[in-house]
C-alpha cells in the first residue's frame, strides 16, 4: 500500500535531518535487542558486552536517541529541518507523556528524599507539565522534545545505576520483590518504544505522515514481539525435546522385512515414538501407546463429529428457514465452541461415563472430543454452504432437479473444500485437548501396551450384543502423557529423566498438532487459489 | 446499448465523403502521427499548433481508413483546446500483473469542463480513472508506465505526497460508499484529516475549537452538492440510511468538502434511478463552472448531455478518439467508434 | 468465529399455532405417505433410543437398530426425505448436545448447592475448602482467581490482538501476512499443555528466582501464559471484522487523501469496533475456560491474596484448575461443588459468547445501512 509514499524529511533537502532520524531508530532498535537479551538473561545487566558495561550501553543508547530526537525537534521547530506539522501532538500521546514525566519524577523524588509523602505532589505536577508541553505547542516540538526528556533522563539513570545490581524495590502490595537487574532492562525497553515512535514520526516529517510512521512503528514492534515468542516457544520445545526424541535413533539402524520375499532391508528407527513406555524390557521408554492413543480419539472424534456436523450445516442452511429456530441453533452452535473444554469434561463424566463405561475409557473420550469439534465441523461447514452462490442452486432447480437431488450433487461438493479444510484446523486442536481427558479418559500413567481396539471386538448373548473391552478401557495419549509426566514425578526408567522424557513427549505432540494445521493452512491456500483463478 | 439518434443522419453524410479518402492519404499520416506522438513525450506543453478552435477541424490525416480493423491514429485523439491543460497523459500504459490494461494512451484534459470517458466495459477506464489519482497503488501487481501531469507536476515522480495529489484530486465511486458515520462527520471527514478543522476534546481545551467552520463547511459542501434541503434537519443521523441518490450526493459532497481542483468520477449513477441520475448530471455540469471534472459513463447519451469534450476507449485499452463532444457524437472520424456510439456493440 | 448470513430471508412473523398448522398442512401436502412413514420412523425409533439411552437401559440397542434399519432403506426408497430427517435430527442433536450439558451440570450441582447454600459462592472464611465435618466448599477463592488471571490476560491479549489484527489486515503488504497470518493460527494449535509445560519450566521459575516469588508459580506467571494462549482469538475475529469493512469504503477514504493509518484508525476500527469487541470478549471467555496451563502453573492453594492485585501471593487456584486437578477422584458433594463451579464457568462463558454474538449482529446490521 501506498508504494512511493516518500514525504520523508523535506524530500532530500535536510540530509542532517535524515540522517539524525535514521541514526535514532537504528539505536533504538539495538537498545531494544539488547533489553530484552538482559531480559532473557543471555547477558547479565551488571556484565559487558565488546568490553563496555551492559547498563553503559542501555543508558547511552537511550540517551543518544532521546538527544537526536530532541534535535530533530527543535531543528524543525526553528525552521532548519524541513517538516509537515500539524498544529498540536493528539491527546493520547499527551496523556502517555504526562504519565511518564510523572512516574519519573515521583521515582526521582522518592530516590532523592528517601521515602515520606514529597513524592505525590511532584509527581501530579510533573505529569501536569508533561502533558501540557507534549500537547500545547506545534507536533515537531511537542511530540519530540518532552519525550526526549524522559528518554535522556531515563537513560542517564540507567548509565548510572551500573545495571541496577544490588538495589531491590519490595512494594508493600507484593509478596514479590524487584531487583534492579530486571527493572532496567524492562525501563529500558520502554524508552526506546517512546524514542521509536517519536524518532519515526519525525524521519517522516511529522504531520499526518508522521502519525502513520509513530503508529507503525509500535504495531510493528508489537507484532515482531508476538512473532518472536511463537519462535521462542517452537524453538524451545524443539532444542529440549529433540535429543530425547532421537535417543537411539538411526537411520538404517532397523530392518524391514519386505513382504512375500524373505528378505529385509535396512530401515529408519525411531524408538522414542515406536517404544512402549513402561514395560519390562524396553530399553529406550518411547510414546508409543500415548500415539496410538491420540490416532484413536481423533478417529474416533471425527467419525462422531464430521457427519453430524455436516448433516446439521445443511439442514440449516438449505431447509429450515431463517427464524426463531435457526437463531437458536446458531448461538447454541456459537456458545458450544466456546464452551471451556473442562466443561466437556465433566459433561462427559456425568452422561457418558456412567452410560457407556463406567470409568475412564477411550469411547468416552471420544465422544467427548467429538462434542467439541461439532460446533466447529458445523460453523465451517455452514459457512462454505453459505458461500455456495446460489445461483448454481437456481441453474440445478432450473434443470428440473429436486431440491434433495441439488443439494448432494451441487451444493455440498462444494462446500467440501472449506469444510475439509477447518475439520483438519479443528482436529489439531482437539488432538492437544487434554483437560476433558483428566476426567474421562486417561489410564496408567506410563502404559506397557498399546490399545487393540481392532482386535477387541466380541460378541455376546445379550444386548448390546457387541462389546469391545479396549475401547471401554482407559488408555493414553500425547497430551495426557505430557500431563501425567509434569504431574507424576519420577521418571520409571534410567534412560531418561522425567524433565528430558516431557519434552520429548511434548515435541512429538507438537510436530503431530504443526502438523496437521500445516495441512489444514496449505489445503486452505490451496482451495483459495483454485476458487480464484477458475 | 443506447442508440444515439441525433448523430444519425449527419454521420451518413460524413462517411460517404470518407469513404473516398485515399490509400495514399494514409501512408502519409504515420509521419504526422510521430510527430504528434514526440511533441507530446516532449512535455506538457501546450497542444502542438497553437490555439485550435474547440469543435476541432479535422486534420487533413484523419479520415483515411475504412473498415473495422483500421489502425487507431494518433491524430484522432489529437484534442486541440484553448488554454493549458490541467491534467495531461503521454504515453501512459498500464499492467495488471502480465496483462496489460491501458496501451500508450496520450490525452490533455482542460481546466473547468467536463471530460467523459466512454468505452465498452472493461476497457480500462476505470483503470485510467484510478492513475489519475494513483489508486492503482493499492492494487497488486498494477504497475504504470509513462507520465501523467498534473498542472505540470509529475504524479508519478519522486517523492510524490500521495496525500497532496489525492487532495487535489477527489474521487467518486461507482457505488455510493459513505463511511458509517454521521452526515457531518462525513463532510468534515476530509478537512479535519487534512489538519484544515479540529474539533475533539484536545481542541476544544485548547480553545481551538473549530465547530462553527465545520458548520459553515458542512452547509456549503452540502448546498454546493444540492443535498442540503434534504438532510439539514438530520446531520447527525448515520449517512447509511440516506438513499442511493442521496449518498452519492453525499460522496460528492464529502469529495468537495476538501476543495480539490479535479474531480474523478468513476459511473457516478450507474447504481441509481432515473431521478436521482438527472440530479447528478445537473450536478456535474454545475460543478464544471468550479472544477475539472473527468467522468466515466457507460451511458452515451449521458455523456453527450453533460461532457464538453469526450474520449472513446476501446477493447484492448487503447484511446480510440478524443475531441470536443459534438464531434464524437455528430461526426467520428473512425468506423469503430462511429459503430460503438451508434450502439453497433459494446 | 461468528458466520455473517449473507442470505436474509426475513422471518416471517406470525401467531406460533396458525404458522405451525399451516406449516403442518403444507408439509401433508407436499409429502408423500411412504416419505412421511419414513420420517416418523425415523424421528420416532432415534427418540426412543435417546430415552432408553438416557435411563441407562440395556435395551438402548433395539430402537437404535430400528433407527439404522429405518435409515438405510429410506435411503434407498425414500432418499430425500431421509435425508432430511437424518439432517433435521443431526441439527437438534446439535442442540441437543448444549442442553445435556447444562442439565447435567445444573442436576449435579444441585448437592452442593443443598448443602452448602450461598457459602458455596460467598464463603470467605475458613476453612474455604475442606472434606472434614461433612465437607466445606467454597467456590470464592477460585471465583478470585478466575478474575484476577482473566484480567492479566485480558490485559494482555486485547492491546496486542487488536495491534496485530490491524497489522495483517490494513497494513502488512501480502508477503508478510502470508507468513503472519498462518503464524497467529499455529499459536492457536499449539496444546495448552506445552504452553503449561514451557510456563513450568521457565515462567514459573524466571519468577521464582528473579521476582523471589513466595512460590513456584503465581497468578501472574499463569495470567500471562493464558494471555498469549488467548491472543489468536482476539487476533482472528479482530481481523474478520476489520476484513469485512467494504474495501469501497476504505478506498472512499484513501481517495479523499486521508493516509492509511488515519483511515484505519478514524474509518475502518470505528466501523468494525463490534466486532473488535466480539473477539475481545471471546479472547475474554478462552482465557476463563484455559484449564491446562493453569493447572499445572498454578499452586493449587485456594485464598484470597491480600491486596487483591497482589498476583504474586502464594495461592493458586482458579475454577478450572480445581476440576481438572481434583475432578480425577472426587466424590459426593465434593465432585458436586467441582460440577457447581463447572456451572458459573459456563454460564459465564456463554454470556460472553451470546454478548459477542449479539454486538457482532449489530454491527453487520449496521454496515447493511439500518441506524
Ligand atoms: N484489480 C485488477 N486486477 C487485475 N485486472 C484488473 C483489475 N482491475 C481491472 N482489471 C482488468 O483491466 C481491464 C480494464 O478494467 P477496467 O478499467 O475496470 O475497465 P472499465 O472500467 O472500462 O470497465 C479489464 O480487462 C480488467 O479485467
Ligand atoms: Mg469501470
Amino acid at each position: 500500500m501506498g508504494t512511493a509514499t516518500k514525504t520523508t524529511l523535506a524530500t532530500g533537502e535536510s540530509v542532517v535531518g535524515a540522517v539524525t532520524s535514521r541514526t535514532v531508530l537504528g539505536v533504538t532498535a539495538a537498545t531494544v535487542v539488547l533489553a530484552v537479551a538482559c531480559l532473557m538473561q543471555w547477558v547479565a545487566p551488571g556484565g559487558a558486552v565488546v568490553g563496555i558495561p551492559v547498563a553503559t550501553l542501555l543508558g547511552g543508547g537511550l540517551a543518544v536517541a532521546g538527544c537526536g530526537i530532541a534535535v530533530l525537534g527543535a531543528g524543525s521547530r526553528l525552521g532548519y529541518i524541513e517538516t509537515t506539522p500539524s498544529r498540536a501532538t493528539s491527546l493520547a500521546a499527551g496523556c502517555v507523556v504526562g504519565m511518564l514525566w510523572a512516574v519519573s519524577g515521583g521515582v526521582a523524588t522518592t530516590v532523592a528524599v528517601g521515602g515520606g509523602d514529597a513524592w505525590l505532589p511532584v509527581a501530579v505536577v510533573g505529569g501536569v507539565a508533561g502533558a501540557l508541553a507534549t500537547v500545547l505547542p506545534r507536533e515537531d516540538a511537542g511530540a519530540t522534545l518532552p519525550a526526549a526528556a524522559v528518554i535522556v533522563g531515563w537513560g542517564g539513570a540507567i548509565a548510572a545505576s551500573g545495571g541496577g545490581g544490588g538495589w531491590t524495590w519490595a512494594p508493600a502490595w507484593s509478596s514479590a520483590v524487584f531487583p534492579g537487574t530486571e527493572i532496567v532492562p524492562v525501563v529500558a525497553v520502554g524508552g526506546a518504544l517512546l524514542a521509536a515512535w517519536s524518532g519515526a514520526s519525525a524521519h517522516a516529517g511529522f504531520g499526518a505522515e508522521g502519525r502513520q510512521a509513530g503508529a507503525y512503528a509500535l504495531v510493528g514492534a508489537v507484532v515482531v514481539g508476538t512473532l518472536s515468542v511463537l519462535v521462542l516457544l517452537v524453538g524451545f520445545v524443539v532444542l529440549k525435546g529433540i535429543t530425547p526424541v532421537l535417543t537411539g535413533a538411526s537411520l538404517t539402524g532397523g530392518t524391514l522385512g519386505l513382504p512375500f520375499v524373505d528378505a529385509a532391508v535396512p530401515w529408519p528407527t525411531l524408538p522414542f515414538v515406536t517404544n512402549q513406555t513402561g514395560g519390562l524390557y524396553v530399553t529406550i521408554p518411547g510414546v508409543f501407546p500415548a500415539l496410538v492413543g491420540t490416532l484413536w480419539l481423533v478417529f474416533g472424534a471425527v467419525v462422531a463429529a464430521v457427519p453430524l456436523g455436516i448433516g446439521a450445516a445443511v439442514f440449516l442452511t438449505e431447509y429450515a428457514e431463517r427464524g426463531r429456530f435457526t437463531q437458536l441453533v446458531e448461538v447454541a452452535t456459537n456458545g458450544l465452541w466456546s464452551t471451556p473444554s473442562i466443561v466437556f469434561g465433566l459433561f462427559g463424566l456425568a452422561f457418558l461415563v456412567p452410560r457407556l463405561s463406567g470409568g475412564n475409557s477411550i469411547l468416552v473420550g471420544q465422544l467427548v472430543l467429538g462434542c467439541m469439534l461439532l460446533p466447529l465441523v458445523l460453523l465451517t461447514c455452514r459457512e462454505a454452504l453459505l458461500a455456495v452462490p446460489d445461483a448454481h442452486r437456481d441453474a440445478s432447480a432450473a434443470l428440473g432437479v429436486t431440491k434433495w437431488q441439488t443439494i448432494r450433487s451441487v451444493v455440498v461438493p462444494a462446500a467440501m473444500p472449506g469444510t475439509i479444510t477447518g475439520v483438519i484446523l479443528g482436529v489439531g486442536r482437539i488432538a492437544g485437548e487434554t483437560a476433558p481427558l483428566l476426567l474421562v479418559f486417561g489410564g496408567a500413567p506410563y502404559p506397557s501396551n498399546t490399545p487393540d481396539v481392532l482386535g477387541s471386538f466380541s460378541l455376546m448373548a445379550q444386548p448390546p450384543f457387541v462389546t469391545n473391552d479396549a475401547l471401554l478401557a482407559p488408555a493414553s495419549a500425547l497430551p495426557y502423557q505430557l500431563y501425567t509426566t509434569i504431574t507424576a514425578g519420577v521418571f520409571p526408567k534410567d534412560e531418561f529423566t522425567t524433565a528430558a522424557f516431557g519434552w520429548g513427549t511434548a515435541l512429538v505432540l507438537l510436530a503431530v498438532v504443526i502438523g496437521l494445521y500445516a495441512v489444514g493452512i496449505a489445503s486452505r491456500r490451496y482451495f483459495r487459489r483454485k476458487l480464484h483463478h477458475e | 446499448m443506447s442508440d444515439t439518434p441525433q448523430s444519425e443522419p449527419r454521420r451518413s453524410d460524413d462517411r460517404s465523403g470518407a469513404d473516398d479518402a485515399t490509400a495514399a492519404a494514409a501512408a502519409g499520416s504515420t509521419d504526422a502521427a510521430a510527430a504528434a506522438v514526440s511533441s507530446k513525450t516532449g512535455g506538457i506543453a501546450g497542444p502542438p499548433g497553437g490555439p485550435g478552435g474547440v469543435d476541432g477541424d479535422e486534420p487533413a490525416v484523419a479520415r483515411t481508413v475504412g473498415e473495422s480493423d483500421e489502425q487507431l491514429q494518433d491524430a484522432w485523439t489529437d484534442y486541440e483546446f484553448d488554454g493549458d491543460a490541467k491534467v495531461s497523459v503521454s504515453d501512459l500504459d498500464t499492467y495488471y500483473g502480465e496483462e496489460r490494461a491501458l496501451e500508450s494512451v496520450s490525452l490533455d484534459i482542460p481546466a473547468e469542463s467536463v471530460t467523459a470517458l466512454i468505452g465498452p466495459s472493461g476497457c480500462g477506464k476505470s483503470t485510467f480513472l484510478r492513475c489519475l489519482n494513483r489508486m492503482n497503488d493499492r492494487i497488486r501487481g498494477a504497475r504504470v508506465e509513462g507520465r501523467v501531469a498534473l498542472d505540470d507536476r509529475d504524479v508519478y515522480g519522486d517523492g510524490v505526497n500521495l496525500v497532496e495529489l489525492r487532495r487535489q484530486v477527489g474521487m467518486v465511486f461507482q457505488e455510493p460508499n459513505p463511511f458509517p458515520k454521521s452526515i457531518r462527520d462525513n463532510i468534515s471527514y476530509g478537512p479535519r484529516k487534512h489538519g484544515d478543522l479540529e474539533t475533539g476534546l484536545l481542541a476544544r481545551l485548547l480553545g481551538r475549537d473549530d465547530r462553527d467552520a465545520e458548520r459553515d463547511l458542512v452547509e456549503r459542501a452540502l448546498r454546493r452538492a444540492a443535498l442540503w434541503d434534504e438532510v439539514s434537519d438530520r446531520l447527525g443521523d448515520n449517512a447509511l440510511g440516506l438513499s442511493g441518490g442521496q449518498q452519492q450526493r453525499l460522496c460528492i459532497a464529502r469529495c468537495l468538502a476538501v476543495d480539490p481542483d479535479v474531480i474523478l468520477m468513476d459511473e457516478p449513477a450507474s447504481a441509481l434511478d432515473p431521478v436521482a441520475t438527472a440530479k447528478i448530471e445537473d450536478l456535474i455540469e454545475e460543478l464544471a463552472e468550479e472544477y475539472t471534472v473527468v467522468v466515466v459513463t457507460h451511458n452515451m447519451q449521458q455523456a453527450a448531455r453533460i461532457s464538453d469534450q469526450t474520449a472513446v476507449f476501446l477493447t484492448g485499452g487503447r484511446l480510440a478518439e478524443y475531441d470536443a463532444t459534438d464531434a464524437i457524437f455528430q461526426n467520428p472520424q473512425s468506423q469503430r467508434v462511429e459503430d460503438y456510439v451508434a450502439g453497433k456493440f459494446g | 468465529m461468528m458466520r455473517r448470513v449473507k442470505r436474509t430471508v426475513a422471518a416471517r412473523v406470525t401467531d406460533p399455532v396458525v404458522g405451525v398448522a399451516r406449516s403442518a398442512r403444507e408439509y401433508r401436502s407436499r409429502t408423500g405417505d411412504t416419505a412421511v412413514a419414513v420420517q416418523a420412523v425415523i424421528c420416532g425409533s432415534l427418540g426412543a433410543a435417546f430415552v432408553a439411552f438416557l435411563v441407562g437401559s440395556q435395551w438402548t440397542v433395539f430402537p437404535a437398530g430400528v433407527f439404522l434399519a429405518t435409515t438405510v432403506v429410506g435411503w434407498r426408497r425414500e432418499q430425500a426425505a431421509t435425508g432430511k430427517a437424518v439432517t433435521f435430527l443431526m441439527t437438534v442433536g446439535t442442540v441437543g448436545v448444549l442442553a445435556l450439558i447444562v442439565a447435567f451440570l445444573l442436576v449435579r450441582s444441585v448437592p452442593a448447592v443443598e448443602h452448602m447454600g450461598v457459602g458455596l459462592l460467598g464463603r470467605t472464611a475458613d476453612p474455604l475448602w475442606a472434606a472434614r465435618d461433612g465437607g466445606v466448599y467454597s467456590l470464592a477463592p477460585m471465583l478470585v482467581g478466575t478474575a484476577i488471571t482473566t484480567c492479566i490476560a485480558t490485559v494482555i491479549a486485547t492491546p496486542v490482538g487488536i495491534a496485530g489484527a490491524v497489522f495483517i489486515s490494513e497494513i502488512a503488504p501480502p508477503r508478510v501476512r502470508d507468513v503472519v497470518k498462518p503464524g497467529i493460527e499455529l499459536m492457536a494449535g499449539i496444546p495448552s499443555i506445552t504452553y503449561g509445560f514451557i510456563g513450568l519450566t521457565v515462567l514459573n521459575q524466571y519468577f521464582y528466582a528473579e521476582f523471589r516469588t513466595p512460590t513456584i508459580g503465581s497468578y501472574l506467571a499463569a495470567g500471562a501464559m493464558i494471555g498469549v494462549m488467548a491472543l489468536p482469538t482476539v487476533v482472528t475475529i479482530s481481523e474478520d471484522a476489520l476484513a469485512a469493512v467494504p474495501e469501497s469504503v476504505k478506498s472512499g477514504a484513501l481517495a479523499m487523501g486521508s493516509t492509511p493509518w488515519q483511515t484505519t484508525k478514524s474509518v475502518t476500527l470505528p466501523a468494525g469496533l463490534s466486532g473488535v469487541s466480539a473477539g475481545v470478549l471471546l479472547g475474554v471467555g478462552r482465557a476463563m475456560g484455559e484449564t491446562m496451563a493453569a493447572t499445572v502453573m498454578l499452586t493449587h492453594t485456594k485464598g484470597f491474596p491480600s491486596p487483591v492485585f497482589d498476583v504474586f501471593s502464594q495461592y493458586g487456584e482458579t475454577l478450572t484448575t480445581v476440576i481438572a486437578f481434583e475432578g480425577g477422584n472426587a466424590s459426593g458433594v465434593h465432585m458436586s461443588a467441582l460440577f457447581a463451579g463447572g456451572v458459573v464457568l459456563f454460564v459465564t462463558v456463554m454470556a460472553l459468547s451470546v454478548g459477542s454474538q449479539y454486538v457482532e449482529w449489530r454491527m453487520h446490521r449496521k454496515l447493511g445501512g439500518e441506524t
